[in-house]
């Protein structure tokens, strides 16, 4: 129920301009790695190379021993974009299986979860014949994490989902997020610039400098599991986001 | 409700026109060759209420098979407009000629070419009226939103899925609006098409054979424009409704 990712020497050129110098990652199955930066540093880059929404100028990219292309007409990748992307004429519940609709021949036969249930575990069951209009911008994210989840897929690509989000609502999607993933497993790759989102979900950050994008420093989160709310007000977290804090100055210094 | 009172505002405006038209007339008693009075025109009407009423039928339906032809033609030639850029600008100045050159340039060929009686009168109303609607397939389909593309992307999903799934929903909108000009086009081509093609029966024609009538001509061809004016009113009234209807979920329609 969950993939590894592999990135040997991937870099990025957009005409002359260098979005990701040559990076080497890997993601074991099973874990949960933020990619932390400031704006522009590539990140988005580096998640939809790893999607394979773009292809690496150099470099070899595999998901599970496969080539991201693959992994994704298999549907092996559940993304969630930064924007919700719901689609207005669809209803709460048939935005939440969009993504089990299309290329349906490769969707999982037997989904550890019905749309329905994990529209009732987020707290929407009451919306699901609701628009997506009619949602309020934290509940419409948590539409997309409910279409990326029901998919089943072993790997979890979220770009920045919650950044549009404001701070209250955003730390209850960080810990929505924690609970719902637990069951399942996935590996996930976050894309993130909060220091205490990639502090709670993360076993490993990197962090990345910005132009061209590189991994500047790959921080593990030594922090216990199952984690909730109340890790937020510890000592432990507070040491993990000063180290976190700290790297970033480090990575802007240098770059 | 809803319905009703979409009708209520276009009828109110169109009894506004005719009483200023009616006063005028009467005020600055214009000769009834240069502008007939609607009183005059309602007199003919109700002369023989029948002949102009499956007379109006017979353009309705020119009207509407035209246009459902080149909503047809329209979605195909858009679709691939809106799939490749190349396509696109080799199919905007041809589209562009189409609607700019006077159809007096090429009405008889058409008839020459088809022959008389309905063919070349639905070749002119579908020929006329399908860049119109190519250039709304082509700016809704544009329209549909990048991150849900991705997001559709993501899972693989076929060229067939995105255009179904995704951009024909996101070019309803555009639809609806260049439809009210179709409409308006539609009808102007229908009637002019009628008079050149020597059909037996249509507004058109009575209207062609009415100016070269001496006695009470000016009535009857009076009386044909106002029957193609209330088809029009009919027509875009229709797609009104049929707007309310199908976006319920656009903003436009959440006023």
């Amino acid at each position: 129920m969950s993939a590894e990712v592999e990135l040997r020497g991937v870099s990025k050129t957009f005409g002359s301009v260098e979005a990701l110098a040559p990076t080497d990652l890997s993601v074991p199955a099973g874990e949960i790695l933020t990619v932390l930066g400031p704006s522009g540093c590539g990140k988005t880059t580096l998640l939809r190379l790893i999607a394979g929404l773009v292809s690496a100028t150099a470099g070899t990219i595999t998901v599970d021993g496969v080539d991201p292309a693959r992994a994704r007409a298999e549907k092996r990748i559940g993304f969630v974009p930064q924007a919700p992307a719901l689609l207005p004429w669809r209803t709460v519940r048939a935005n939440a299986s969009l993504l089990l609709d299309l290329n349906p021949g490769r969707s999982p036969a037997t989904p550890s979860h019905s749309v329905d249930e994990l529209l009732d575990f987020v707290g929407l069951a009451d919306f699901a014949d609701a628009r997506p209009h009619e949602l309020s911008g934290g509940m419409q994210q948590r539409v997309g994490l409910v279409r990326a989840f029901a998919l089943d897929a072993p790997l979890l690509l979220m770009d920045e989902p919650f950044a549009a989000l404001d701070e209250i609502t955003r730390t209850e999607m960080r810990h929505l997020l924690t609970r719902l993933r637990e069951p399942h497993g996935a590996t996930v790759v976050f894309v993130t610039h909060s220091i205490s989102e990639a502090t709670y979900l993360s076993d490993r950050v990197a962090v990345l400098s910005p132009r061209p994008g590189r991994v500047a420093s790959i921080e593990e989160v030594t922090l216990g599991r199952p984690r909730r709310p109340e890790l937020e007000d510890s000592p432990e977290f507070f040491e993990v986001t000063t180290r976190l804090r700290r790297a970033l100055g480090i990575g802007a210094h240098a770059g | 409700m809803r319905v009703a009172r979409s009708l209520i505002a276009p009828v109110t405006g169109v009894i506004a026109l005719l009483v200023v038209w009616e006063a005028a007339v009467r005020i600055f008693d214009i000769r009834r060759f240069v502008l007939l009075a609607p009183s005059a025109i309602v007199t003919e009407l109700f002369d023989q209420p029948g002949a102009y009423w499956s007379n109006t039928l017979v353009t309705a339906r020119h009207m509407l098979i035209g246009l459902t032809v080149s909503l047809m033609i329209a979605l195909v030639v858009g679709s691939a407009m809106a799939a490749s850029r190349f396509v696109e600008e080799a199919a905007q100045p041809v589209l562009v000629v189409i609607l700019v050159t006077p159809w007096v340039a090429y009405m008889t060929s058409i008839v020459i070419w088809l022959d008389f009686g309905e063919r070349p009168i639905l070749f002119l109303v579908a020929f006329t009226t399908f860049p119109v609607f190519a250039f709304g397939v082509v700016g809704g389909m544009r329209s549909a939103d990048p991150a849900a593309r991705e997001l559709l992307a993501s899972v693989d999903a076929s060229r067939w899925e995105v255009l179904w799934r995704l951009r024909l929903p996101s070019a309803l909108p555009a639809l609806f609006t260049t439809g009210r000009f179709a409409i308006a086009l539609a009808l102007a081509a229908a009637y002019f098409a009628e008079g050149s093609a020597l059909e037996p029966r249509g507004l058109g024609v009575i209207g062609r054979r009415a100016t070269t009538d001496q006695t009470g001509g000016a009535e009857v061809l009076w009386t044909t424009i106002f029957c193609t004016a209330a088809l029009g009113i009919v027509g875009l009234a229709i797609v009104s409704i049929g707007e309310r209807l199908l976006l319920r979920w656009h903003a436009s329609q959440r006023t």
